[in-house]
C-alpha cells in the first residue's frame, strides 16, 4: 500500500511532471523536420499577437489616426489604407492576429476539454451515458453546421465569447467520438483491467489511467481544431456574422469586398488578410500533424493525411470536425486489429 | 495511359471554359428605347398584391403602376393633381369653402367647423374624366369608393397598413359590417347626406368625411393607391381576401397581371424574378403643358442586383443606365475616373440624431443615467458635437448641417432659424461653455481627463448598428474634449423591443425624416407618446405636447405653420434628439444614351423629375 | 440479421429526423419576444386601441396569434402535407417554390465541382499512389497542406479580382440575366458556363486535391492488402490488378465520403455564392437570415438535414450490404 503523499507534494509533483513532459515534447517537435517550421510559425504569430500594439505603426481602433481613404501601399502605409474608413491595413493585419489566435486557441482548448470529458465518459461508462451522448452526436452531425451557426449568431448575438461558445458547442462532437473509440480500446488494456481488479474507483481510473492515455490525441486535436476554427471564424466574419467591434481577418476580407476593393483594384487589401489566415492555419496544422506523428509514428501517417482529405470537403466548418470523426473509421479499426499498415513515406513538405 | 487521360481532361476543361468566353459578352443595353435601371434589393416580387409591402422595390413599382388621388409637394405643402383634379373643403351643403381668389379659406373653415355639432370635416374631390385603366375600362369615382371602402374593411382587405392610412377617414367597418359611413358618391348616398351632384358629374365627384385635423387628408390623398373595382370586386371575399397568404387561382392571376391607372404597365411576359419591365401607356391622362407625353422614356427595365458593388460594376461596364440606389461617398473617387457619368450628390432628408434616455422607467434608473435627466447636462453634451467635423470625417463632406429643430433648412417657409440660435456658432466657444457647465455639475476628473461621478468614470453606451461604429468613434473624440466617455454598444436583432421601448439604453443613434407631410404623425410619436413609440427617452413636456396637439388639430393652416415654427425651438431646447448631420444621397447614371437627369432632394437620380425630363442622346 | 439492422437504422433515422424538426422549429424562436414585431405597420394617427387591433390582425395574418405550441403543431401538420411553409417575402411565395427555383443553380456549381474533382482527383490520386515517393506524390502532399490553410473564399476573391476585374476573362459577378434569360440553347448554356467558371474554379482545386488524397491513401492501403499480393503471386497482369482489384476496392471509402457530402451539394457553398452573387441555395439562406424570414430559414435547414440523414442512411446501408467484411456490430 503506497503511503499517501500530502496534497501539496502531490500537486507539485504533478506540475513538475507535466512541465518536464511538456519540455520533452517540445524537444521532440523541434527535432522533427517540419516540426521546426510549425513551431516557428506558431511562436511568431503568438508574439505578434501579444506585442501587436508595439509592432503596428498605427492603432486601427483609434479614430484620430486615420489617414486618407483608399491610399495605395507606400512608405507611411505599408499596405495602404482602407477605402471605407482610411485605417492602416498593415496595422489591422497585425491586430487581426489577436482575434484569430484567441478565438482559435480558446475554442480548440475548450473543445479538447469538453470532447475529452464526454468521450471518456461515453467510452468508459458505457450504457445509458454512452447511448445518450452518441445519439446527441448523431443529431448534431446531421444538422448542417454553417446554417446552424448563422441562425445561432442571429439568436444569441454576435459577442466575441458567444461565438467561441458556438464553435465549441458544435465542434466537440468529432473529438468526442474519436476519444470514445480510443477509450473503448484502452478499456481493455492490461493496466486498466488491473486497476479495476484492484478495486480502484471509476473516477480514479478515468482520470488517472484513461485520460492520460488520450493526451497525445488531445494535444494534437487542440492544434488541428484551432486551425479549423480559425478558418471557420474567418468565414463567419466574412459573412458579417462575427463580432462587429473586433478587427479580424475575415472581417477585413468582408470589408474589402463590400468596400469595393475589387472595383478599385486594391488587391493588397485582399491579399493581406488572406495571407494572414493562411499563415496561422498552416502553422497550427503543421504543428498538429507533427504532434500526431510524434505520438504515434507507426500508424498515424496515413490517417492524418486521410484526415486532411476529409477536411477539404464542402463546408469549411465541417472540415476538421469531420476529419476527427472519420478517423475512427480507419484508425479504430486498425487499433482494434492490433497493428497498422506500414507506409513508405510520411509527410514530406 | 494515366498521363494521356489527364492530358485529355485538361484539354477538355480548357475547351469548355474558352467556349464560354466566345459566347458573347453579356447584355449591354440592347434596346435603344429602354431605360435600364439597376436596383439593389434582396429579391424582386413576382406577384403584385395591391397596396404592396413597404419593402424593397415594391413601393417604387406600385407608384408607377398605380396612382393615388393627389401627390404631395414637400416644398410647398400643396397637393398636385394625379387621379384627382381638384379638391376642396366643403360645408354641409357641399359648397367649397374658398376665398375670393380660389384658395382655401381657413378662417371660415375654422369658423364653420368649430360648431360642436360637426364631428368631421367634409372634403370634396373632383377627378379627371379622361382616365382609363390599363385594360381600357374608364376610371370613375366608383373605383375610388371601392378602394377606400375596401381599405377600411379589414375582413375583406386583410391589410393592416391600409387601416393605418385611413385611420382619419370616418368610414369604419367592424368585422365586415359597416358601422360608420363616410364616403359619398352619386350612387352611394351623396344626396341623402345633403350633397347634390348633377347627373353629368356623377362619375367624377366624391365626398369624404374625415377627422377634424388638417393632416387627415394627406395619407388619403397620397398613400392610398386606387384599385380597379371591376377587377377586384368579383373575386374579393372574406374567404379570398385582397391580401391573401394563400391566393386562389383567380386572385393569383390578378396579382401577377396588375391593372392600374398609372402611366406604366407591367409587361408580364418579360418580367421575372430578376427583372421587371414596365411599358409606358401612351393614353395616360396627365401630360406636359404642351400636350406631349409626361414621360419621355418608353420602357423601363429594372434589373436586380443583390449587392451595390455588383450594381456599380454593372453600371461602369455599361450594363445599365441608372443606379437606383444611394452609394457611399467613397465611390466618388472611382466615378471621377470615368467619363459619361452623371453624378447626383443630392441634399438628403435623412437626419442622424443622438437620442438621450432622459426619463427611463424607474427600474432602469441609475446614477449615471440620472445625469441625462438634467437638461443642462444634455446641453453641455450637445455643445460638444461638431457637425462639420462629423460631415467631413464620416460622410467625406457629402452631407449638410442639420437643424436642432429637426426641420430641414431648405424648406425655407417652414424652417425656424431661431431653433439654431440657442448655441454659439464658434466651436471653441461651445467647448468652453460646455466645460463650464460640466465643471459645475461633475467637476471631478480622473487622470485621463474623464469626469467622475462618485469616484467612477462616467461612461455612456451609445447603441448603434455596426455601420454606425464610425460615427460613435468620432463622437468619442468630441466628447472627450468635455471629459465624457462614450462607448459603442451593438444593437441586436430587434433593438426596439429589446432595448428601446424598455429604456434599456443610455444613448442611441436614431435617424429621422421630418417633413411637412408627416409632422402630424411624427411629432407626437417622437416627442409625446409614451410606450411603444419613437419617444425612446420618454420625454414629457406638457408645453410641447400642448403645442403639438394644437398644431395637429387646428383647422387654420396659417396657425398650423406658425405653431410648427414655434415648436422647433422648443424641441431644440430639450436637447433630447440632438442632430448630428443630414447625409446626402449620392447616386449615379450614365449619360451615353440618355441625358436630362434631375437632382431631387432626398432622392436618387432615378426620380419622377428625371423620368419626365430624359432625352435620348442622338446617334447612339 | 441484416434485415433487422436495416429496419433499426431506418427507425433510428426517423427518430433523428423528428428531433431535428423540433429543434429546427424552436431554435429561431429563442429569445425572441414577439416574432411578429417587424410586420406591424406604423401606428400613424391610430389610437392605441385601434393599433392594438391592427397588431392583432397582423399577428393573425402571419400565424403568430396562437400559442407557440399550437404554431408547432400547425407546422407539423403542414409538413405532413408536404408544405414547408410560406415565406415572409412580399408576394408570400411558398418556401418550396423558392427552394425549387434556386436549387438547380446550386447543383450546377456543386455537381460540376464534384465531377471535376472526382475525375481529375482520382486520376491524380492513382498516379501519386503508383509513383509513391516521387515528385508527383510530394506535390500532392504539399498541395493538400497548403489548400487546407487557404480558405475557399479567399481564393474566390483573388480569382474574381484577377480573372474577373483585371483581365476580364470571366465575369466577376454573375449576370442576372443568366437565370431570367435561360434557355436550353447554346447561348443560354454557354452563358451559364461562363458565369459558373469562377465559382467552380474556386472550389475545384480543393475538391480535386481532396479526392486525390483519398484515392492515393485508399490505393496504397489496398495495395498492401493480402489479396493483392495473392493476385500478384498468381501472375495477373499489372493492369488487371490495378483496375479490377485495387481501384474497385479503394473506391469504397470515396463512396462513403460522397454520401456524407450530399448536404454540401445541396446547401451549396454559402460564401462562394455570396462572393460571386450566384443565386443559389447559399444566397437564399443568407437572404432569409437578413430579413428574419423564419419559414424560409427553417425550410432550408430542414431540407438539408433531411437529405443528410437520408444520405447517411443510404451510405450506411450500401456499405453494409455490399462489403461483406463489415459486420453489423455497433462500432459507431
Amino acid at each position: 500500500m503506497k503511503a499517501k503523499r500530502t496534497l501539496g507534494q502531490r500537486f507539485w509533483q504533478g506540475i513538475t511532471k507535466r512541465v518536464s513532459g511538456a519540455g520533452a515534447l517540445l524537444a521532440k517537435v523541434w527535432a522533427h523536420k517540419q516540426g521546426k517550421v510549425g513551431l516557428i510559425m506558431v511562436s511568431f504569430l503568438v508574439l505578434v499577437a501579444i506585442f501587436a500594439p508595439s509592432i503596428a505603426p498605427y492603432d486601427p481602433y483609434d479614430v484620430s489616426q486615420r489617414a486618407a481613404k483608399g491610399l495605395p501601399p507606400s512608405r507611411e502605409h505599408l499596405l495602404g489604407t482602407t477605402i471605407n474608413t482610411g485605417q492602416d491595413i498593415f496595422s489591422m493585419l497585425i491586430y487581426g492576429t489577436r482575434v484569430s489566435l484567441i478565438v482559435g486557441v480558446t475554442s480548440g482548448v475548450c473543445i479538447a476539454f469538453v470532447g475529452s470529458i464526454l468521450g471518456v465518459a461515453a467510452g468508459y461508462l458505457g450504457g445509458a451515458v454512452d447511448t445518450l451522448l452518441m445519439r446527441l452526436v448523431d443529431i448534431m452531425l446531421v444538422i448542417p453546421t454553417l446554417p446552424l451557426v448563422i441562425v445561432l449568431t442571429n439568436v444569441l448575438g454576435r459577442d466575441f465569447w458567444i461565438i467561441i461558445l458556438i464553435f465549441v458547442a458544435l465542434g466537440w462532437t468529432g473529438l468526442a467520438r474519436t476519444i470514445r473509440s480510443l477509450v473503448l480500446v484502452l478499456k481493455n488494456s492490461n493496466y486498466v483491467k488491473a486497476a479495476e481488479l484492484a478495486g480502484a474507483s471509476r473516477w480514479h481510473i478515468m482520470t488517472r489511467h484513461i485520460l492520460p492515455g488520450t493526451s497525445h490525441l488531445l494535444i494534437m486535436s487542440t492544434a488541428l481544431s484551432s486551425a479549423g476554427i480559425m478558418v471557420a471564424e474567418a468565414g463567419l466574419s466574412f459573412l458579417g456574422l462575427g463580432d462587429p467591434t473586433a478587427i479580424s481577418w475575415g472581417k477585413m476580407l468582408a470589408e474589402a469586398q463590400s468596400g469595393g476593393a475589387l472595383l478599385f483594384g486594391a488587391w493588397w487589401w485582399i491579399l493581406a488578410p488572406g495571407l494572414g489566415i493562411f499563415l496561422a492555419v498552416f502553422g497550427f496544422m503543421r504543428l498538429g500533424l507533427v504532434l500526431e506523428e510524434i505520438a504515434n509514428p507507426r500508424m498515424k501517417r496515413t490517417s492524418s493525411v486521410y484526415k486532411l482529405f476529409k477536411s477539404l470537403d464542402s463546408s469549411y466548418v465541417e472540415e476538421v470536425f469531420r476529419s476527427m470523426d472519420d478517423y475512427q473509421k480507419i484508425g479504430a479499426a486498425e487499433v482494434a486489429s492490433g497493428g497498422g499498415q506500414h507506409y513508405g513515406t510520411g509527410l514530406e513538405a | 495511359m494515366t498521363k494521356r487521360l489527364m492530358l485529355f481532361l485538361l484539354v477538355g476543361l480548357l475547351a469548355v471554359s474558352s467556349a464560354g468566353c466566345v459566347g458573347g459578352r453579356g447584355s449591354h443595353r440592347p434596346d435603344p428605347n429602354t431605360l435600364y435601371v439597376g436596383s439593389v434589393q434582396s429579391s424582386f416580387p413576382t406577384a403584385y398584391m395591391p397596396w404592396l409591402s413597404r419593402e424593397g422595390i415594391a413601393p417604387t413599382i406600385a407608384g408607377l403602376l398605380y396612382d393615388s388621388l393627389f401627390s404631395y409637394d414637400e416644398e410647398t405643402g400643396e397637393y398636385l393633381p394625379s387621379i384627382g383634379r381638384e379638391w376642396y373643403y366643403v360645408d354641409k351643403d357641399g359648397k367649397p369653402i374658398l376665398t375670393e381668389d380660389g384658395h382655401i379659406d381657413y378662417a371660415r373653415l375654422e369658423e364653420i367647423y368649430s360648431d360642436p355639432g360637426y364631428d368631421h370635416l367634409a372634403v370634396k374631390v373632383i377627378i379627371h374624366d379622361n382616365i382609363t385603366w390599363s385594360d381600357g375600362v374608364p376610371l370613375t369615382v366608383e373605383d375610388i369608393y371601392y378602394s377606400f371602402d375596401l381599405a377600411t374593411n379589414h375582413a375583406l382587405s386583410n391589410h393592416a397598413g391600409a387601416l393605418a392610412w385611413t385611420s382619419d377617414l370616418k368610414h369604419k367597418y367592424n368585422n365586415g359590417v359597416l358601422i360608420e359611413k363616410g364616403i359619398f358618391t352619386y350612387d352611394h348616398g351623396a344626396l341623402e347626406q345633403g350633397y347634390y351632384i348633377p347627373p353629368e358629374e356623377k362619375d367624377t365627384v366624391i365626398y369624404f368625411h374625415v377627422n377634424k385635423v388638417l393632416g387627415a387628408v394627406t395619407p388619403l390623398f397620397s398613400s392610398v393607391l386606387i384599385l380597379p373595382k371591376h377587377v377586384w370586386e368579383p373575386v374579393v371575399s372574406p374567404q379570398n381576401q385582397l391580401n391573401s397568404s394563400s391566393p386562389n387561382e383567380e386572385l393569383l392571376y390578378r396579382y401577377t397581371h396588375p391593372v392600374g391607372s398609372g402611366a406604366w404597365v407591367l409587361d408580364t411576359a418579360e418580367s421575372g424574378s430578376q427583372q421587371i419591365v414596365l411599358r409606358r401607356r401612351p393614353d395616360y391622362h396627365l401630360t406636359k403643358p404642351d400636350g406631349s407625353p409626361l414621360y419621355a422614356v418608353d420602357t423601363i427595365k429594372f434589373i436586380l442586383y443583390q449587392e451595390s458593388n455588383v450594381a456599380i460594376y454593372a453600371l461602369l461596364k455599361g450594363h445599365i443606365d441608372v443606379l437606383d440606389t444611394s452609394v457611399s461617398s467613397n465611390y466618388l473617387l472611382l466615378f471621377a475616373k470615368e467619363k459619361d457619368l452623371f453624378i447626383s450628390n443630392a441634399p438628403g432628408t435623412f437626419t442622424q440624431t443622438l437620442v438621450f434616455n432622459l426619463n427611463p422607467v424607474s427600474s432602469e434608473r441609475n446614477p449615471v443615467r440620472n445625469l441625462l435627466a438634467d437638461a443642462e447636462f444634455r446641453q453641455a453634451m450637445a455643445l460638444a458635437i461638431n457637425q462639420e467635423e462629423l460631415i467631413k470625417n464620416v460622410l467625406d463632406g457629402a452631407g449638410e448641417r442639420a437643424s436642432a429643430g429637426l426641420m430641414r433648412p431648405s424648406l425655407t417657409d417652414f424652417y425656424n432659424p431661431e431653433a439654431d440660435k440657442l448655441l454659439p456658432e464658434d466651436y471653441e466657444a461651445r467647448l468652453a461653455l460646455a466645460n463650464s457647465i460640466l465643471d459645475r455639475i461633475v467637476p471631478e476628473k480622473d487622470a485621463s481627463g474623464y469626469r467622475l461621478l462618485n469616484g467612477q468614470r462616467i461612461t455612456f453606451k451609445i447603441l448603434g448598428s455596426p455601420g454606425e461604429q464610425d460615427v460613435v468613434s468620432f463622437l468619442q473624440i468630441q466628447f472627450k474634449k468635455i471629459g465624457i466617455d462614450v462607448q459603442y454598444a451593438a444593437k441586436g436583432a430587434q433593438p426596439e423591443s429589446t432595448y428601446l421601448y424598455t429604456s434599456k439604453f443610455d444613448l442611441t443613434l436614431q435617424g429621422v425624416i421630418f417633413s411637412l407631410s408627416n409632422v402630424d404623425i411624427m411629432f407626437p410619436a417622437h416627442f409625446t407618446t409614451l410606450g411603444r413609440s419613437s419617444n425612446y427617452g420618454r420625454l414629457v413636456n406638457d408645453k410641447l405636447n400642448q403645442a403639438i396637439e394644437e398644431m395637429r388639430y387646428t383647422l387654420n393652416l396659417n396657425r398650423k405653420y406658425e405653431l410648427l415654427k414655434q415648436i422647433q425651438p422648443m424641441i431644440a431646447q430639450e436637447y433630447y434628439k440632438v442632430p448630428l448631420y443630414t447625409s446626402n444621397v449620392i447616386s449615379v447614371a450614365r449619360t451615353d444614351r440618355f441625358t436630362g437627369y434631375q437632382v431631387v432632394e432626398g432622392a436618387t437620380v432615378f426620380n419622377s423629375a428625371s423620368l419626365q425630363n430624359l432625352r435620348r442622346v442622338e446617334g447612339r | 440479421m441484416k434485415l433487422s439492422y436495416v429496419i433499426k437504422r431506418i427507425l433510428y433515422s426517423l427518430f433523428v429526423f423528428a428531433v431535428v424538426i423540433t429543434l429546427n422549429f424552436f431554435i429561431p424562436r429563442i429569445g425572441v419576444e414577439d416574432p411578429a414585431e417587424r410586420y406591424y405597420p406604423p401606428q400613424g394617427n391610430m389610437s392605441d386601441l385601434e393599433y392594438e387591433i391592427v397588431k392583432q390582425l397582423t399577428r393573425e395574418q402571419y400565424g403568430f396569434h396562437v400559442s407557440t405550441w399550437q404554431q408547432y403543431v400547425n407546422y407539423l401538420k403542414g409538413l405532413a402535407k408536404g408544405d414547408l411553409g410560406t415565406s415572409f417575402r412580399p408576394g408570400s411565395p411558398k418556401v418550396w417554390d423558392l427552394i425549387k427555383s434556386r436549387l438547380p443553380w446550386t447543383l450546377v456549381l456543386s455537381v460540376s465541382t464534384m465531377l471535376i474533382g472526382l475525375v481529375v482527383g482520382v486520376l491524380f490520386g492513382v498516379l501519386a499512389a503508383v509513383k509513391r515517393g516521387c515528385w508527383q506524390d510530394t506535390l500532392l502532399l504539399n498541395a493538400s497542406t497548403v489548400m487546407v490553410a487557404l480558405p475557399s473564399f479567399f481564393i474566390a476573391l483573388i480569382l474574381s479580382f484577377y480573372l474577373g476585374f483585371e483581365w476580364e476573362v470571366f465575369p466577376a459577378y454573375t449576370d442576372p440575366n443568366m437565370v431570367s434569360d435561360f434557355s436550353w440553347t447554346w447561348e443560354g448554356i454557354s452563358r451559364v458556363a461562363r458565369n459558373a467558371a469562377l465559382p467552380v474554379l474556386s472550389m475545384m482545386v480543393g475538391s480535386i486535391i481532396s479526392y486525390a488524397q483519398g484515392t492515393r491513401n485508399a490505393v496504397i492501403a489496398v495495395t498492401n492488402e493480402d489479396f493483392v499480393l495473392t493476385a500478384r503471386a498468381k501472375g495477373l497482369t499489372r493492369n488487371t490488378i490495378r483496375y479490377k482489384h485495387i481501384l474497385r476496392n479503394s473506391l469504397l471509402p470515396i463512396v462513403t465520403s460522397l454520401g456524407m457530402s450530399v448536404s454540401g451539394l445541396i446547401g451549396g457553398q454559402v460564401v462562394i455564392e455570396q462572393v460571386f452573387n450566384w443565386n443559389g441555395m447559399g444566397t437564399l439562406f443568407l437572404e432569409a437570415n437578413n430579413t428574419n424570414d423564419y419559414p424560409l430559414m427553417m425550410g432550408i435547414m430542414l431540407l438539408l438535414s433531411g437529405f443528410t440523414i437520408l444520405s447517411i442512411l443510404v451510405t450506411d446501408l450500401v456499405y453494409v450490404l455490399l462489403d461483406p467484411r463489415v459486420t453489423v456490430g455497433d462500432k459507431r
